[in-house]
């Protein structure tokens, strides 16, 4: 039970990941930046319930924030560059971040404990559920709750105006451009909305973890960020909720007695499905046949009534 | 800390004869850039794969220390040519994301086969000229980085003669242009398309195994490093740029060496990454890029 709980955990926190990379490959941009946010959620909400004994959430949220702060912050130099050249940007900015946490020592004495960031040896002290008294089936609980609320905000924005402009910038920026859209604003805010959501995650996943280290967010699981949604498919939030249960559920922990190999499954993966779906497992075609199928069905038993 | 202008010059010095190995490495991006607008995140790591299997060649087979240099680029450009088929040929031409995912998958794939075979462990590589160590009146100058840079040289330039002399480059060129235009004038773009990244394979090689003998080590650890630097290395230069990735390559070097000595090894690389926001900022289109927002 606790093993399945764990791997409910470990899905939770790479979908709200790959959910915030979703969100500004809608605008047709890759960013490499989410596992710097998450970084920064993870440090932030982590240091405010360790130094100075916050209760969970106003920590979460203010490590959201700041996450989605340095995500405005480095959006605009960032997305004045387009496609390419932006993943070079948001590469070094994730490295930026680690190599900062890297060299961050704030050791303070709480409570007659020396707790806090310890540059090299990681920040080790993140036990605010343990002390408080949370169950493991809470804090799934409150990490799917952070999920569903997040999918259906995205589900929503689908359905409302602001979905359908990210979509036309990312279909076509000049022709948005010519639409009136502001380009640079509607990026910017896709890849803020993006650093939230990384954070939140950074900071549920620092406190279910219990430790985080500089060897958390390497580039690899800003990949990862990225793979979900691509692999997915960017027609609905429900692709990179199935691709996460499918690297996470199935490749990484189903194929465990494979070792090793898994990581190279992984990469040999990631250029089969892009070679087969470009437009990832749930594409356009798939979504309607679906729509389709399920018309039928519904039709058909309201004909049996 | 107290360091005067001769620790500054010192360390400029070396940290130039380093970058030719990052120029290598932003030319081969650049150059796949600039033939098909696609970025190949698995190019560094093509090179080091090179170097490994040159390294290999010398410990299994027992054969000198040069033969690597030459199984080493010859493998590069083998594994150039399968990324090729593998994450390019297929994809369908307006799709950048497909490409740029598969090769990031191809990046950790590679990565990933060198840590399983090596067992992660770094392997030494021979030094080439181990003494060699020369005085510039109060200057030091490594040998061994010394011929790096001049092998550097000869390579960029042989790649300059093959771009601008030959057909194949001007067909090469042709094809960054316009490929459309250039497939209607009976340029096979695809045929040159796969000769750009065999190309730069072959350069990638070298640079891996150059980088191998300067440091005296193969690790897994140098792939994501020098992928890193070798785009920094092309977006400040100018993507698509060829001079601008050489210069970049040297200056980028010269910077680190700086930092290095200044701030030491732990935050070195915060400043160079710095570096490029200052470019971003700045000058967008880095020291030689054409167009604003070319993609």
């Amino acid at each position: 039970m606790t093993y399945l709980l764990g791997i409910f955990q470990t899905i939770g926190v790479h979908t709200l990941l790959g959910l915030s990379a979703y969100l500004l490959l809608l605008t047709g941009q890759l960013s490499l930046a989410q596992v710097g946010f998450f970084a920064i959620g993870a440090y932030v909400s982590g240091i405010l319930t360790v130094i100075f004994t916050w209760h969970i959430f106003p920590a979460l949220a203010i490590g959201a924030f700041t996450a989605g702060f340095f995500a405005f912050l480095v959006g605009f130099p960032a997305l004045r560059v387009k496609g390419l050249m932006l993943v070079v940007a948001t590469i070094s900015f994730s490295e930026i971040v680690r190599l900062f946490f890297f060299n961050l020592s704030w050791r303070v004495n709480v409570n007659g404990l020396e707790v806090g960031p310890d540059s090299t040896q990681g920040f080790r002290e993140i036990r605010y559920f343990a002390a408080n008294g949370w169950e493991q089936i809470h804090i799934v609980g409150l990490i799917w709750f952070v999920v569903m609320v997040v999918m259906v905000g995205l589900w929503w924005l689908d359905r409302v105006r602001a979905g359908a402009v990210l979509r036309a910038v990312g279909t076509d920026e000049l022709a948005a451009q010519s639409s009136g859209i502001n380009l640079t604003m509607v990026k910017v805010a896709a890849m803020t909305g993006g650093g939230v959501i990384a954070g939140i995650g950074g900071g549920l996943f620092a406190h279910s973890t219990t430790y985080v280290d500089h060897h958390t967010f390497v580039i690899l699981l800003a990949t990862f960020a990225v793979s979900y949604p691509i692999i997915g498919g960017l027609r609905s939030v429900m692709g990179t909720l199935l691709a996460v249960i499918f690297i996470q559920g199935v490749i990484v922990e189903g194929l465990r007695f494979m070792g090793d190999y898994r990581n190279l499954i992984f990469g040999l993966l990631i250029i089969l499905v892009m070679n087969l779906r470009p437009q990832g497992l749930l594409d356009g075609h798939l979504l309607e046949d679906m729509k389709k199928l399920l018309g039928r069905l519904t039709k058909g038993e309201k004909a049996d009534a | 800390m107290n360091f005067d202008h001769i620790d500054i010059i010192q360390s400029t010095i070396d940290g130039v004869l380093f970058g030719s190995i990052y120029a290598l490495i932003g030319l081969g991006f650049t150059l796949i850039f600039g033939a098909m607008h696609k970025l190949n995140m698995a190019y560094a790591a093509s090179g080091i794969a090179g170097a490994y299997t040159g390294l290999m060649s010398l410990t299994i087979l027992g054969m000198p220390v040069l033969m690597a240099f030459i199984i080493g680029p010859v493998t590069a450009g083998l594994i150039g040519l399968l990324l090729y088929f593998a994450c390019f040929r297929f994809m369908p031409r307006g799709n950048q994301l497909a490409p740029l995912m598969a090769s990031i998958g191809a990046l950790f794939f590679i990565d990933e086969l060198i840590i399983h075979e090596t067992s992660g462990s770094p392997m030494s590589f021979p030094a080439v000229l181990p003494d060699a160590y020369f005085f510039l009146g109060e200057f030091g100058i490594r040998g061994d980085l010394l011929m790096v840079m001049g092998f550097s040289f000869i390579l960029m330039a042989i790649v300059m003669l093959l771009l601008y002399r030959t057909k194949l480059g001007l067909g090469t060129r042709a094809t960054s242009q316009q490929p459309v235009a250039a497939l209607l004038c009976g340029i096979p773009t695809h045929r040159t398309n796969g000769t750009t990244f065999v190309l730069a394979g072959v350069l990638g090689g070298f640079a891996g195994c150059l980088l191998a003998a300067s440091v005296g080590v193969l690790s897994p650890l140098l792939v994501l490093p020098l992928t890193i630097k070798g785009l920094i290395v092309t977006v400040i230069g100018g993507l698509g740029s060829i001079r601008g990735a050489i210069i970049a390559g040297f200056a980028v070097g010269a910077a680190e060496g700086v930092f290095l000595l200044v701030r030491g090894v732990n935050e070195r690389d915060i400043y160079v990454f710095l570096l490029l926001f200052l470019f971003l900022v700045f000058r967008p289109n880095g020291l030689f890029g054409t167009t604003i927002n070319r993609d």
